[in-house]
């Protein structure tokens, strides 16, 4: 099979197409770029396709769908053509673009200052006032260096003659710029050399002069800038992610910051740290629930003050959604005149706003020719095609619109351009939108040399990545040499060294303990389980009872087992127990849950673990499938996977994270944890034990991956003392009580601000620990009632037991200290 | 007339809060009517900031946070407002009410946008045919505004019943249009929406309302409560203010503290505050006219 231009069968009808004008010879900017497609050839195309698809895989780039079934992210879908835009092409939309933003950035400051526009007629009142997103508390607050906006993005759209026409302005919290940068880094990787003979103009310098005019608009050296997102359940958590790493900002939420004496801090592990310049992803309304929303968990009580007492700069500016309406465009002609004395160089599409008497005619005059929306995208409205509405129900959406004429936009509906894409082996046209992006650097507006390319899901035009579809990247082919920067490679500038990574934020550090935690207590379960499930069918009575001590240190709170006053359990109960344990999502004791935590807290810190980690995580999610039909004895290979993806894990935790704050308190986690089961586990072997009971050793020893090192000093012979000796006081292994003790205590002392009245406690416990001589011990030998003597060994029941309320107590408060600020969210009083 | 009058909140919480950052709109406006003779605001534990600002509507915002861990709030608000003259009287020629519709959205005059913007649906007050129609029954065909304004007030003090535990703060309109039942600031928010549905502005305004004690009974100290009502707008005349919960037009008995779109706008005291679970609310009101 070729790439054949040929094959390229799907043209809607009059559409431009952006590859060809025949539908047979390309454009002459394609040229290049098809014959070398045709040079590289289908096979290696799909090849290189499966690579870019394994990348996205392993980087973890995701975007959520809201009210997917599956609840979970979806990976990124990107196509590897890229959309090119010839130079002169790009000079004119450039142009175009950026004048829109200076006049959309001056029309907000109008609006929000002094009205003239509105006072003069320039600017329908109605519009204003008739707006949700029109946030009062806002008006008359000045803004540093004209920036309403700081970034916008405008969606562009080809018609049939040629023409690009906007099709809508992000004003708020333009989101894809991130994902555009990252399609660019996986196409440029898969066609290296089609990039590097394009002259391509690169994407780079713009990232740069967003961190610059972010850094600028703190007034201040060193600024702390933070980028607030509403947390992994929004869509396009991913991206707020990596442009918090790539630009070198926090990723914050909500709850991470506070407001104190109407300055902002960020909750950090270190304390409270001020922070200058947000750069937020939160929706306008939902930043502050004091003054805007009540009902916002996403924002900070107090921040409008801040931002009224100029504390803190926040883009884009809060109130900037006022404009995100189709409604305005009808309007924006005018208004450019007016405000910068030109004519507005790119059209929007056709739209007219029902709140003006004479649209509203024109649009009852002709339904059937366009769509309908809300003005105020806070309403929820999908959009109506006229021409589907049926004839019986014409006369009531008529009445509608008549009956609150400014609430509803109407727009002509644009064919959309095609582009190549690659499609199973060949190349099919689909419909595309460009979304493009301007900056504003306080001095000049730049404009992303490109964009974000998103793509129709199949033969029809509804463009949508809320819907599943998917993007490109674009790529403007210059005419004179470009600028080779790169954020990741800088070359000519000098690198400032720093060794201990950046603040750490309470929500963050908070996460990472309890994944340790988390991971820490899977391993655990699926051990005792593992030991446990092949014994239970072919359990005698007395090995059944060893069974349900193991059982024991569980310390499931949820057990299904008969309480030993009514009955003793059967071998029957253990194994439903079993299945209960492992699958039961609705236990909070259970292996599903405890998986479904680790996925949970590690979803919170995803952009501080690597995305083999995440995958990880993922398959661990996913590890323990058992159905209806699962024989009870196939469970225990299926807990060995498991456990060799927690292995993985641990692995990578070792080896694989900087030794920073958020380690130290993941691996914290999983000391107090492992140390916590060990402690039970230890108590069941200091009760007396008979005969019939040392099974009980040999499955601890196994649930302690303990056994080689047991057998290697005492062969085979089991004896309860050698078993404590492994298990509780030698030092050298790192499943002893000894380690997990001295390991928490070193930890523990590394943490700031940590309670050196608990550090005295766990250095106090392992003294104890310590001063236990075990061949002094004298253990009751079978058949031998518990007599004098064995003191020692209440001694050490006592000691154990004392552990057990103690870590616990360790583990609280380190949670009060460290993270409780963080998880208290706000409530609201008096509304 | 001189009013003094001290409007004290507690909130008592089960568990200590440990910061709260609030937001009191208790202080009287100045009015052509009314002037300020003393305002001070009183707040226990004391607050870490305190910042006053005037919002979008000219109302007095007190802003406040409190840092230290504490299981009580105390906000003592004390005003004394002179109440001057006669107030204006009630309009008798005024233009019909579909011109007061039609002119207002023509007017780019500083008071007819001022007046426009409370033309439209606000986050309590929904537009709909039910309220327009209703409001038709008065709103008869070039009747004068002020008169069907009046008649309007009448019919919703005769056919809404006063119910204390019918409504709370959060019960919408529609509701309280269905179940012809509420408090003051449920009927306020019915006319808003029964005037904006006409397309004709009205706005919010939260105050207190001087009552008597029953004859031979002594004045019971914080028995009164604050209050709400409606203010409409008029071209040509100004604004007009109805009390539809005592069917009465306000004069000197009514001291005004805010105006806004709706109670959200203005509601007396909101506030976020970080831990504190369960709280109590107690509100009192003691207006009292002094003798000078």
């Amino acid at each position: 099979m070729t790439v054949d231009l040929t094959q390229t069968p799907l043209r809607y009808g009059d559409a431009y197409d952006e590859l060809s004008a025949d539908g047979v010879t390309p454009r002459p900017h394609w040229a290049h770029l098809m014959e070398s497609l045709q040079a590289i050839g289908p096979e290696e195309l799909g090849r290189r396709w499966a690579r870019a698809e394994r990348r996205i895989r392993e980087n973890g780039i995701t975007y959520n769908i809201y009210g997917d079934p599956l609840g979970a992210s979806r990976a990124w879908r990107i196509d590897i053509v890229p959309l090119l835009i010839p130079a002169d092409e790009w000079r004119y939309i450039e142009a175009g673009i950026i004048q829109r933003a200076q006049l959309l950035n001056l029309l907000l400051e109008d609006l929000y200052g002094a009205q003239v526009l509105v006072a003069h007629g320039h600017f329908p009142a109605a519009l204003l006032y008739a707006n949700p997103a029109f946030l009062r508390p806002l008006v008359g607050v000045r803004v540093p260096a004209h920036s309403y906006l700081h970034m916008l993005a405008v969606d562009l759209a080809r018609s049939p003659d040629g023409q690009w026409w906007v099709l809508a302005d992000r004003t708020q919290a333009p989101s894809g710029s991130g994902y555009a940068l990252e399609n660019r880094t996986i196409v440029s990787d898969v066609l290296p050399d089609l990039f590097r003979t394009s002259n391509v103009l690169r994407l780079a310098p713009f990232f740069r002069a967003q961190r610059e005019a972010l850094t600028n608009l703190a007034q201040r050296d060193n600024p702390r800038i933070v980028l607030l997102t509403p947390g992994p359940l929004n869509e396009t958590y991913f991206e707020h992610s990596y442009i918090a790493r790539y630009l070198g900002f926090t990723l914050v939420q909500g709850a991470d910051l506070t407001v104190r004496k109407r300055r902002v801090y960020l909750k950090t592990v270190d304390g409270l740290e001020k922070v200058d310049v947000i750069l937020r992803r939160v929706d306008d309304s939902f930043c502050d629930p004091l003054e805007l929303r009540g009902d916002s968990l996403l924002g900070v009580p107090g921040l409008v003050d801040a931002i009224v007492a100029g504390n803190v700069k926040v883009a884009n500016a809060l109130g900037s959604g006022l404009i995100e309406t189709a409604a305005i465009m009808p309007f924006l002609p005018g208004l450019c005149t007016q405000l910068l004395g030109e004519k507005l160089k790119l059209p929007s599409v056709a739209t007219w706003w029902c709140g003006q008497k004479y649209a509203l005619d024109w649009v009852l005059d002709h339904l059937d020719s366009v769509v309908v929306k809300p003005a105020f995208p806070s309403r929820n409205m999908e959009p109506v095609f006229g021409a589907e509405i049926p004839p019986a129900e014409k006369g009531k959406f008529a009445e509608q619109l008549r009956s609150r004429p400014h609430e509803y936009v109407a727009q002509e509906q644009v064919a959309l351009s095609t582009a190549p894409v690659w499609d199973n082996g060949c190349l099919n046209s689909r419909s595309v939108v460009l979304r493009t992006y301007v900056l504003n650097t306080g001095s000049r507006w730049i404009a992303i040399p490109g964009g974000l390319v998103r793509v129709a899901e199949a033969e029809g035009s509804v463009v949508s990545m809320q819907r599943g579809g998917h993007s490109k990247d674009a790529w403007v082919l210059w005419d004179s040499p470009v600028d080779t920067f790169s954020m990741l490679r800088p070359r000519n500038e000098p690198v400032e060294l720093h060794r201990v990574s950046r603040v750490v934020p309470s929500r963050v550090a908070d996460n990472a303990f309890w994944l340790g935690r988390y991971v820490e207590r899977a391993e655990n379960i699926a051990r005792i389980s593992r030991a446990m499930i092949p014994r239970v069918r072919r359990a005698e009575e007395a090995e059944l009872v060893c069974l349900i001590r193991l059982h024991r240190c569980l310390e499931s709170r949820h057990s299904k087992l008969p309480k030993p006053k009514h009955r003793r359990p059967t071998s029957v109960d253990l194994e439903q127990e079993m299945t209960s344990l492992l699958t039961d999502a609705k236990r909070p004791d259970s292996l599903a849950c405890t998986l479904a935590e680790v996925s949970r807290t590690g979803g919170n810190i995803r952009e501080r673990l690597s995305g083999d980690m995440m995958f990880l995580i993922g398959q661990l999610r996913d590890s323990i499938q058992i159905g209806h039909g699962t024989p009870f004895l196939e469970y225990p290979a299926m807990l060995t996977d498991c456990l060799e993806l927690l292995s993985a894990f641990s692995g990578m935790e070792r080896e694989n994270i900087n030794r920073g704050l958020g380690w130290l308190f993941m691996t914290t986690g999983r000391r107090l944890e492992r140390a916590i089961y060990l402690t039970r586990q230890l108590r069941e072997i200091t009760t007396p034990l008979t005969e019939q009971d040392w099974s009980l050793l040999e499955c601890l020893l196994e649930v302690a991956d303990s056994s080689m090192t047991y057998r290697t000093r005492y062969y085979t012979t089991l004896q309860p003392l050698a078993v404590l000796d492994v298990l509780l006081a030698d030092e050298t292994n790192p499943r002893s009580l000894d380690f997990q003790l001295s390991h928490l205590a070193d930890l523990y002392q590394k943490l700031p601000r940590h309670v050196p009245v608990d550090l005295e406690a766990m250095r106090a416990a392992l003294a104890l620990l310590r001063s236990f001589d075990l061949r002094k011990l004298k253990y009751p030998l079978p058949g031998a009632a518990a007599e004098h003597g064995s003191d020692g060994l209440a001694r050490l029941a006592s000691f154990l037991q004392g552990l057990e309320g103690l870590l616990p107590s360790w583990s609280n408060n380190l949670s009060s200290r460290y993270f409780s600020h963080a998880r208290t969210l706000p409530i609201t009083i008096g509304q | 007339m001189i009013y003094r009058i001290v409007h004290r909140t507690t909130y008592k919480y089960k568990h200590p809060v440990s910061v709260g950052t609030h937001v009191a709109c208790l202080k009287p406006r100045a009015l052509p009517h009314h002037q300020l003779a003393q305002s001070e605001l009183h707040i226990q534990p004391r607050p870490a900031t305190r910042t006053e600002r005037v919002d979008f509507f000219g109302n007095r915002l007190c802003f406040f946070t409190i840092q230290e861990p504490h299981r009580e709030l105390v906000i003592e608000a004390r005003s004394e407002v002179i109440m001057e003259g006669k107030a204006t009287p009630w309009p008798q020629l005024a233009l019909p009410w579909e011109e007061a519709a039609r002119s207002v959205p023509n007017d780019h005059s500083p008071a007819g946008l001022e007046a426009y913007q409370f033309e439209f649906e606000s986050p309590r007050i929904r537009v709909r045919p039910e309220f327009a129609s209703y409001a038709l029954q008065s709103f008869t065909p070039r009747r004068p505004m002020p008169e069907a304004l009046l008649d309007l007030t009448a019919r919703i003090h005769k056919d809404f019943c006063f119910d204390s535990k019918a409504t709370s703060v959060r019960t919408p309109i529609e509701e309280v249009f269905r179940k012809r039942r509420g408090v003051c600031q449920d009927f306020a928010h019915l006319q808003i929406a029964c005037l904006r549905s006409l397309n004709l502005a009205a706005r919010y305004v939260s105050g207190y309302l001087r009552t008597y004690p029953p004859p031979g009974q002594p004045r019971l100290v914080g028995a009164d409560a604050s209050h709400a009502w409606v203010s409409a707008y008029c071209p040509g005349i100004g604004w007009l203010d109805v009390d539809p919960t005592n069917n009465l037009v306000p004069t000197n008995g009514h001291v005004t503290l805010a105006w806004g779109r709706d109670y959200g706008d203005v509601s007396p005291l909101r506030g976020l505050i970080l831990g504190g679970g369960a709280h109590k609310l107690h509100v009192g009101v003691d207006m009292e006219p002094i003798d000078s």
